[in-house]
Formats: structure tokens, C-alpha cells, sequence
């Protein structure tokens, strides 16, 4: 969840330096090129022997090139940050930053491929048509409904990984932390009343995430503009034709039926989940005054949350959360991403099921977990390295007990691959930056002004 | 005639509308007729739609050529469905029983709650001498082309239209 609005001088620099540098990432060979006569060997003739390898088994491809670590960040920039329908070429520098991340914190060579697609069906085979270039595809930035319906589509049709991160990413970081929350509070997920503000993609992902982690779906209110989500609104045939995602969920949550607004929704209940729109003071303290004792709050919009952390604090939220990384309890997809893509991609999974997810959210509730559980410790960050070889294997051994890996490789040799490809990763970053290859940006853009 | 009979189908209880039911089930149908602007601005419906509704209801409710259905559970109205014997002059055969009017509350949906509606309605249509049954809806509704279209309906009269 990053923020579409930074400070001045951040924004300033963003400008300057992408203009400096000519963008974020390139491609880097990975084989050593001693001279001219080694493309003998990585391109024609020799290259001709692994293409007809490949033709006769396409797996080989995941053996023989980098198609095992390639993931594209794909978008049709119809709704980038908080900044919305911005196209493609202006989501390319988010892709960008994504790409980024993927490959400092995971190790994963992510590609940004901002497409131009007037449908989402078009969309759907744009994607399909690039499987046998990819290991996997991180869908970015799509407009609500039609990012679920990409995102159902491809991973029937697809037999490589494809997450939607603002919807699975999310969903799966808000578990991770909701866990712990839970677990600080003296609560079980399966008795826990839980509202949702908010019933974009995020959230209504985060609903169908929890109800696969054991909440009951009936204990579930989504909340929206027009009020508490329920199988009576007025609205329910506009939601079918619209947005058939958003009217399931009110088919099956809030079983009670609660009407009214946020504060109707809230009462007694014990988690609120608010992915709805900065604030702050969208949502008020006698919001959360009538939650239920020791209330557990996370307040997800980025750059301001609905609510400022202490406000919830003072009106009774026992653990509070929120997107920034200058408050406690980051909720922040960065430390899922990136490791998932690593453990789905070691062991060649052919998709990311909710249950693979769920694995990962335990993977890092647990690390926060050892560490000492507080009401400012209910998630790792992404300085954490540590945790991200575990997500990684996680997610690889899940995937195998599933059935849904084409590689059979143990939990200690995935901990160590996923270790030394992340490691790699940085190690490149930082000699690349010593080697002066990678400058420093220069005095005259870094100078605050 | 069996226009009084109820039918139990588990715990959907399909009968008559009485006088008791009009203001539940004009409710349903202004909502079905609201999903038919949804489908088509031709269908964009009237400011005062809840008082036509139940006066098109209270019209139709024990007229011998009119039939309405509602469908219960626990006592709440959960579908309701109109219908009109009509004369098919020029025609054999000569008389049908056209569905004009039919919504199911989305909670009461998958639940065989519509093929159960429209065989109790197609049953109290023939009694009433209708020898054909026909559903009239917006061109565009593709949910209700696929509904009759499962249950054995075909395409039969195109309507169009041209605003000024």
C-alpha cells in the first residue's frame, strides 16, 4: 500500500532523480561474456541446441532460461494508487518501483508491462499470450470489478502463478497482522465479529481471505458509502450486473442483517478492518467507542488513515494498525510479495491458492510472533530479512502439499535458496553502488530545498 | 380450478397473492421493474413507481384473467409473479398466459425457488385455459434469456424500438 501523495520534497526528487537515472531497473547479463566468441555459446549457433530442447519439452524452458525467475508486473493503468484511469504509460514508473522491490527484497526478476486493452477480455488474452516468457504474473493497479474478473479468468486459464496484489496481497497482510491482533486481545478468529469499511478490491479479498481462515462469514459486515453490505439492499440487482464479487459477499456475510451505516455495523464488534478512503477523521472516536472492549483497529488508507492511530487509541482500540511505515504495525503488502513470488517460483508452483496465502500470513504472524508479540509489534517490516526466506518456504512446501508445485524441494533447501537468491539480490544492489557503477544521485538533486 | 391451493415446496411456501401481501410485493416489483432500467434506459421507471406498482397489484390480485403468485418464507414475501390470460385472436392456439411481471428476492435465489415459481404458475395459467405460456422482459435481461431458455422457453416475438 503505498502512498500516492508524498511530501514535496520527496515528489520533487521522484521527478528529478527518474529523469537522472532514466528509470528504476534494467537487465543485467548473468553469464560471463570473456569475449565476443561466447555468444557462440549463449546466442547463435550454440543457443539453437537448447531452443530445439525446449521445443521438444517446453518445460525445459523454466531449466534453461530465466523464464523460472520472471515474473511481469502487469497493468492497464485503469487504477494506479489513488490517482485512478491514469493509462499505461503513466502507471509505467509504479510497475517500475514494484519491479524494484520484487527483485531487492525477493530476488525476483520482474518485468513492468503496462499494456494498452480496451476490455477486459483483451486484457485476459494479452496476459495469456505472455505465459511462455513468464514464471509468473503479479497483476497491479486494475480498476475494480474488473481486476476479480482478470484475476478469476487467468488462474483458470493459466498454468503459472497470478496474484492481484492490492486484492490477495493485502488481504493477506492485513491476516497476518489480524492474527496477532487476535492472539494480543485473547480473541479466536471464528468468534470474532469483524467489519470491513470499505468494499473495494482489497477488501472484499480480505472478506473471502478471513472466511478461508476460519471466520464466520456471517459474522462479517462490509460497510460501503451507502451503508452496511447485506442480501436486502436495494441495490442487490445493480451489484449482480455491476459487480457480482461485491454480491456474493452480501449474499453471505452480515447473516444478522444489520442496516444503517459504520457505527451500526461497529457495534460490539470486536476487529474493524478500514480500507475505505484517507482520512483522517473519516472515521470518529464514538466509532470505535462502541466496539467492543479492547478493540483491534486497522486503519489501512495510505497517505492518511481513517482515523489517527492515537484517536483510536484514546476512543478504546486496544491494538491499532495502519498503512504508514511512521506509525507502529505497518500493514504493508512489501513484506508478502516478494517472498511469496520466491517460494511460488522455487518450486515452479502453477498457482497461489488462498491456502498458500493463508500459509504465509502464518509464516509472518509467527516471526512477529517470536519475537516478542506488543501492541506495536504485530507484524514484521520489510528491514526484517529474516522472515522473507521463510514466507518463501512457506508458500513452496504449501504449494507442494497441494499438489500444485511441478518441483519437490524440502523446507531446509527452500529456506537456503530463497536465503541466497534474496541475498544476491542486495549483494548485487549494494557492489554495484560500491563499484560506482551505480552512483549516488548528485549533490545538486539530493540537497533538500 | 385450484386457485386457492398452496404448494409446499421445503420452506418456500408458493400460494395466491391475498389483499395482505399487495405492499410486499409491489415492493418486488418495483425492484424488478428498477433491474429493467439496469438493462435498458427505455425502462428508466417513474418517480411515483411504488404507488403504480401497488395499484397494477391490487388490479390484478383476484381478477379472473390475472393471476398473481408471491412465494414465502417464514412468512415474508420472497418472489412475487404476475400474469394475464390473453386473447390471441389471429392464432392458434388462441389463448396465452403471459409472465409479465417476475422477481425473486436475491436471498431466496439458486435454490430451484424460480423453475418451482414458474411451474406453479404455469399449472394455475392452464387451468385458467391459457394453452401456451410466454414471459415478456427486456431485450437485453440476458439473466432472464438464460432463466427461460434452461427451462425450455424460446425466442418468439422481437419488439423494437426507436425514441424520438
Amino acid at each position: 500500500m503505498g502512498t500516492e501523495n508524498g511530501s514535496d520534497e520527496s515528489s520533487r526528487k521522484a521527478l528529478e532523480y527518474s529523469a537522472y537515472y532514466g528509470g528504476k531497473i534494467e537487465v543485467v547479463p548473468k553469464v560471463p561474456v570473456r569475449s565476443l566468441d561466447d555468444f557462440a555459446i549463449w546466442y547463435t549457433p550454440g543457443v539453437a541446441a537448447v531452443a530445439r530442447a525446449i521445443e521438444k519439452d517446453p518445460d525445459l524452458s523454466f531449466e534453461y532460461t530465466n523464464r523460472w525467475n520472471t515474473v511481469a508486473v502487469l497493468t492497464d493503468g485503469s487504477r494506479v494508487l489513488g490517482l485512478g484511469d491514469i493509462g499505461p504509460e503513466a502507471s509505467m514508473p509504479v510497475m517500475e518501483g514494484k519491479a524494484l522491490i520484487y527483485k531487492y527484497l525477493g530476488g525476483v526478476d520482474a518485468v513492468p508491462i503496462p499494456v494498452r486493452a480496451s476490455s477486459e477480455d483483451e486484457f485476459v488474452r494479452i496476459a495469456q499470450s505472455l505465459e511462455p516468457a513468464l514464471g509468473g504474473i503479479n497483476l497491479e493497479d486494475i480498476a475494480s470489478p474488473k481486476c476479480f474478473g482478470v484475476l478469476e479468468k487467468l488462474r483458470a486459464s493459466m498454468k503459472i502463478p497470478v496474484w492481484h496484489d492490492d486484492e490477495q496481497g493485502t488481504a493477506g497482510v492485513t491476516l497476518a497482522a489480524l492474527y496477532n491482533a487476535l492472539e494480543l486481545t485473547g480473541r479466536d478468529i471464528k468468534d470474532s465479529k469483524i467489519v470491513l469499511f470499505g468494499s473495494g478490491a482489497a477488501n472484499i479479498a480480505t472478506a473471502n481471505l478471513l472466511i478461508k481462515a476460519h471466520a464466520v462469514a456471517g459474522d462479517i459486515i462490509l460497510v460501503d458509502r451507502k451503508g452496511t453490505l447485506h442480501a436486502e439492499r436495494e441495490d442487490m440487482d445493480q451489484l449482480l450486473l455491476k459487480n457480482r464479487w461485491k454480491y456474493e459477499m452480501a449474499l453471505k456475510t452480515n447473516a444478522s442483517r444489520v442496516s444503517g451505516g459504520l457505527r451500526d455495523a461497529l457495534k460490539d464488534a470486536d476487529v474493524l478492518v478500514a480500507a475505505a478512503t484517507p482520512g483522517p477523521d473519516v472515521i470518529k472516536k464514538e466509532d470505535i467507542a462502541v466496539m467492543s472492549r479492547n478493540a483491534i483497529a486497522f486503519l489501512l488508507s495510505n497517505p492518511v488513515p481513517e482515523m489517527w492511530p492515537d484517536e483510536a487509541k484514546r476512543a478504546g482500540a486496544a491494538v491499532v494498525a495502519t498503512g504508514r511505515s511512521d506509525f507502529p504495525n505497518q500493514v504493508n503488502n512489501s513484506v508478502l510479495f516478494p517472498a511469496l513470488f520466491r517460494g511460488a517460483l522455487d518450486v515452479r508452483a502453477t498457482t497461489i491458492s488462498d491456502t498458500m496465502v493463508i500459509a504465509a500470513s502464518k509464516e509472518l504472524a509467527k516471526f512477529s510472533m517470536d519475537k516478542g508479540l506488543t501492541e506495536t509489534n504485530i507484524i514484521p517490516n520489510m528491514l526484517d530479512w529474516e522472515v522473507f526466506p521463510k514466507v518463501a518456504a512457506a508458500i513452496g512446501e504449501k504449494a507442494q502439499g497441494e499438489g500444485l508445485a511441478r518441483k519437490s524441494v524440502g523446507r531446509a533447501e527452500l529456506v537456503a535458496k530463497a536465503e541466497a537468491t534474496m541475498k544476491r539480490a542486495r549483494s548485487l544492489s549494494s557492489l554495484l553502488i560500491q563499484k560506482g557503477i551505480i552512483q549516488p544521485p548528485p549533490e545538486y538533486l539530493a540537497a533538500e530545498k | 380450478m385450484q386457485r386457492r391451493s398452496e404448494t409446499r415446496l421445503a420452506e418456500l411456501v408458493i400460494r395466491e397473492a391475498a389483499a395482505r401481501d399487495l405492499k410486499d410485493a409491489s415492493a418486488l416489483v418495483v425492484r424488478m421493474k428498477r433491474l429493467n432500467g439496469e438493462f435498458d434506459p427505455l425502462f428508466k421507471v417513474v418517480d411515483d413507481v411504488s404507488e403504480k406498482a401497488e395499484k397494477y397489484l391490487r388490479g390484478s390480485i383476484g381478477a379472473a384473467d390475472r393471476l398473481v403468485l408471491v412465494a414465502v418464507i417464514d412468512g415474508k414475501v420472497m418472489a412475487v409473479l404476475r400474469a394475464e390470460i390473453r386473447e390471441r385472436v389471429f392464432y392458434s392456439p388462441s389463448k396465452e398466459g403471459v409472465i409479465t411481471d417476475f422477481y425473486i428476492l436475491p436471498e431466496a435465489r439458486r435454490k430451484n425457488a424460480g423453475k418451482d415459481i414458474i411451474t406453479a404458475a404455469s399449472k394455475k395459467l392452464r387451468n385458467m385455459g391459457a394453452e401456451m405460456i410466454v414471459a415478456e422482459f427486456p431485450a437485453q435481461n440476458e439473466i432472464a434469456v438464460r432463466f427461460y431458455t434452461k427451462r425450455g422457453f424460446r425466442a418468439f416475438v422481437d419488439t423494437f424500438a426507436i425514441e424520438d
